[in-house]
C-alpha cells in the first residue's frame, strides 16, 4: 500500500471553484435515438459545492443526461460546458453496477486509477472515506456488493476531480450503507465539488440534496431545492412533490 | 494532464498483472508446453533434431497458435466492457489507442511467453538429444542448426500476434464474453480453414490465376506463416532454391493482419465511447 499526503492529490485552494458558481453548464440539450426523443432542450447547471440530484421515473432521460454530463455521449442538438479549474481528471464517475478486476486488491485497484492520472494515491486515507480502511487488502472479488460500491465510490474521487457524477449510487445498499454513501457525497460538496447524483431514495435525497431535478418525459418537470419544490407543490416530502410533478403531467397526456 | 506514456504505462502493468494472478493461463501454458514437447516426442523425437521437429510442429502449430491466441485475447476488452470499467477509464481521459495499445502489448508479452516457453523445451531436448552437427551456429545450405530453429520461434510468435491482433479486435466487437468466445473461434476457423480453401477454390474455378498464388497465399494468415516457415527455415536447410512462397508478401500478409486489426479495434472502440 502506497501512502501519501493527502495534499499531494488535492489542488491547490486556489483552483477551487468558488461554491455556487458553476462547474458545468449544459444548453439546450437534446438527444435522440433514432426517432425516439429522449431529452428535449434540457438546460442544466452544477454548481461547486453543492449536491444536485437528478431524480425521475425509469426511462425518462436521467442517464441519458448522465452520460451527456460526463462526456460520454454527444448530444443531438445543444452543448456542455466544462467551466472548473484545469485539471488531470475534470469528471470522476460511479457507474450504476461498478465492478472490478477480481484478481486486485481494494487498495491496488485505487492505485491503479492513481496510475493513470501519474499519482501516488493515499489509499489508506481514499479507502478509510468510505468505510473501507480494513478492507484495503482484500481482493477485489472478497468484498461484499456494497463494499464494491464504496469501493466504487472511492475511485470517483481518485484525483479530487472538481465534478463528480454519482449513478444510483445507494443502489443496493443496506439503509446504513446508503446513508454513507450519501454522508459521503455531502462531505465532498463541503469541500467545494460539485456533486452530481441520480437516486431512487427520495429520503436521501431530500436530506443531502442542496437542488433536485424532477427529470421527466426528456424535460425538466421541476427545479429547486426540496424546501423550494416542496412549498411550490404545498407538499410535506419529496416523495409527495415527486408524485405531484410527476403524476399531475401524466394526468395532463 | 497525464500523458499517454503514463496511461500506458498503468495499463499495460495491470494487464500483465492480471494475467500473472489467473490460474487459468498458468494451466494454458503448461498445456501448450507439455502439447509441443509431446508432438516432437510422438514424431521424429528429440534426438531427430531441430528442422525434423519444426516440419513436426508447424501444420500443429498452424492451428494451436490461433487457439492459444483466443485463450489469451478473447476476455481482454470485453471483460472490462462487462464491468462497466471502459466508462469508468473514460472518466480518467484515456484515449482509445492508448487502452487497446496497452491491452495489446500486455497480453503479447503473456501469449509470446507460452509459445517461446514451450518451443525452448523442445530446443533444449533436441540440444540434449541430437546428434552433434545439430550443434552447428550456421545458416547456409544443408545444416540443421539452432538458428533455423531460433528462427522458426521468432516466425511461430509473429504469427501468434497478428492472430491475437484479430482476437483483440472480436473482444472490442463483442457485446459479452461469451459471444467474444464463440466469434473469436468462429472467426480464427473461418480465416485458417476458410483462407485456404478460398484460395483453392479460386483456384479450381479459375478465377484466381496460378500466379497469383503466392499473393492470395500471403493474405491468409497461417499460409503467409507456413510460406515463411519454408521459405526461411525448411527451405534454408534442405538446399533445394528457394520458390515455397513469397517471403516478403506473407510477412507483410501478417503485418497486415496486426496493423489492420488494431487499427479497426481503435476505430471501433473510439465510435463506441462516443
Amino acid at each position: 500500500m502506497t501512502e501519501t499526503t493527502p495534499a499531494a492529490e488535492s489542488p491547490q485552494p486556489a483552483e477551487r471553484t468558488p461554491a455556487g458558481e458553476s462547474m458545468l453548464t449544459a444548453t439546450e440539450l437534446t438527444h435522440r435515438y433514432g426517432e425516439l426523443s429522449v431529452l428535449q432542450s434540457v438546460d442544466v447547471s452544477v454548481p461547486a459545492g453543492a449536491v444536485t440530484a437528478v431524480i425521475g421515473p425509469n426511462g425518462t432521460g436521467k442517464t441519458t443526461l448522465l452520460r451527456i454530463l460526463l462526456g460520454q455521449l454527444s448530444p443531438t442538438e445543444g452543448t456542455v460546458e466544462y467551466t472548473g479549474p484545469t485539471v488531470d481528471r475534470p469528471i470522476g464517475y460511479l457507474p450504476q453496477q461498478p465492478s472490478f478486476r477480481p484478481q486486485f486488491t481494494a487498495a491496488e485497484t485505487l492505485e491503479f486509477y492513481g496510475a493513470l492520472l501519474g499519482r501516488e494515491v493515499d489509499t489508506h486515507a481514499a479507502l478509510d472515506r468510505v468505510g473501507l480502511a480494513d478492507a484495503a487488502d482484500r481482493p477485489v472479488e472478497a468484498l461484499s456488493g456494497g463494499m464494491r460500491r464504496l469501493l466504487g465510490i472511492a475511485q470517483s474521487l481518485v484525483g479530487e476531480p472538481p465534478v463528480v457524477v454519482f449513478d444510483e449510487p445507494a443502489s443496493g445498499l443496506d439503509p446504513s450503507m446508503s446513508t454513507r454513501a450519501f454522508e459521503i457525497l455531502a462531505d465532498r460538496a463541503a469541500a467545494g465539488t460539485a456533486i452530481v447524483v441520480s437516486s431512487h431514495d427520495l429520503g436521501l435525497v431530500e436530506r443531502f440534496a442542496d437542488r433536485v431535478l424532477v427529470v421527466h418525459d426528456g424535460e425538466i418537470a421541476a427545479r429547486g431545492s426540496p424546501a423550494e419544490l416542496m412549498a411550490e407543490t404545498e407538499t410535506e416530502s419529496l416523495w409527495d412533490v415527486y408524485d405531484a410533478v410527476v403524476h399531475s403531467q401524466r394526468g395532463e397526456q | 494532464m497525464s500523458s499517454a506514456r503514463t496511461q500506458f504505462r498503468a495499463l499495460f502493468v495491470r494487464e500483465l498483472r492480471t494475467v500473472v494472478r489467473t490460474r487459468v493461463y498458468l494451466l494454458v501454458a503448461l498445456g501448450v508446453w507439455a502439447l509441443v514437447v509431446g508432438l516432437v516426442a510422438t514424431g521424429g523425437g528429440g534426438e531427430s533434431g531441430y528442422l525434423p521437429a519444426v516440419v513436426d510442429l508447424l501444420l500443429p502449430l498452424e492451428l494451436l497458435v490461433p487457439a492459444v491466441a483466443i485463450a489469451v485475447g478473447y476476455r481482454s476488452v470485453v471483460a472490462d466492457l462487462e464491468r462497466g470499467e471502459l466508462a469508468v477509464l473514460e472518466s480518467y481521459d484515456v484515449p482509445a489507442w492508448v487502452y487497446v495499445a496497452a491491452i495489446y502489448a500486455g497480453r503479447a508479452l503473456a501469449l509470446s511467453a507460452m509459445l517461446v516457453g514451450g518451443l525452448l523445451v523442445v530446443a533444449v531436448l533436441i540440444a540434449l538429444s541430437a546428434g552433434p552437427d545439430t550443434g552447428i551456429y550456421a545458416t547456409h545450405t544443408g545444416v540443421d542448426s539452432p538458428v533455423l530453429f531460433g528462427r522458426f520461434v521468432v516466425l511461430t510468435v509473429i504469427y501468434g500476434l497478428a492472430m491475437l491482433g484479430v482476437v483483440v479486435l472480436v473482444s472490442v466487437v463483442a457485446q459479452s464474453t461469451r459471444t467474444a468466445l464463440a466469434l473469436a473461434a468462429g472467426g480464427v476457423v473461418l480465416v485458417v480453414a476458410g483462407g485456404d480453401a478460398l484460395v483453392l477454390l479460386g483456384l479450381s474455378e479459375e478465377w484466381l490465376a496460378v500466379d497469383s498464388l503466392f499473393g492470395a497465399l500471403a493474405t491468409v494468415p497461417n499460409s503467409a506463416y507456413r510460406g515463411l516457415v519454408f521459405e526461411t527455415v525448411v527451405g534454408v536447410a534442405s538446399g533445394v532454391d528457394s520458390g515455397y512462397a513469397a517471403a516478403r508478401w506473407s510477412a507483410l500478409g501478417l503485418l497486415g493482419w496486426l496493423a489492420g486489426s488494431l487499427g479497426l479495434a481503435v476505430g471501433l472502440l473510439g465510435r463506441r465511447q462516443r
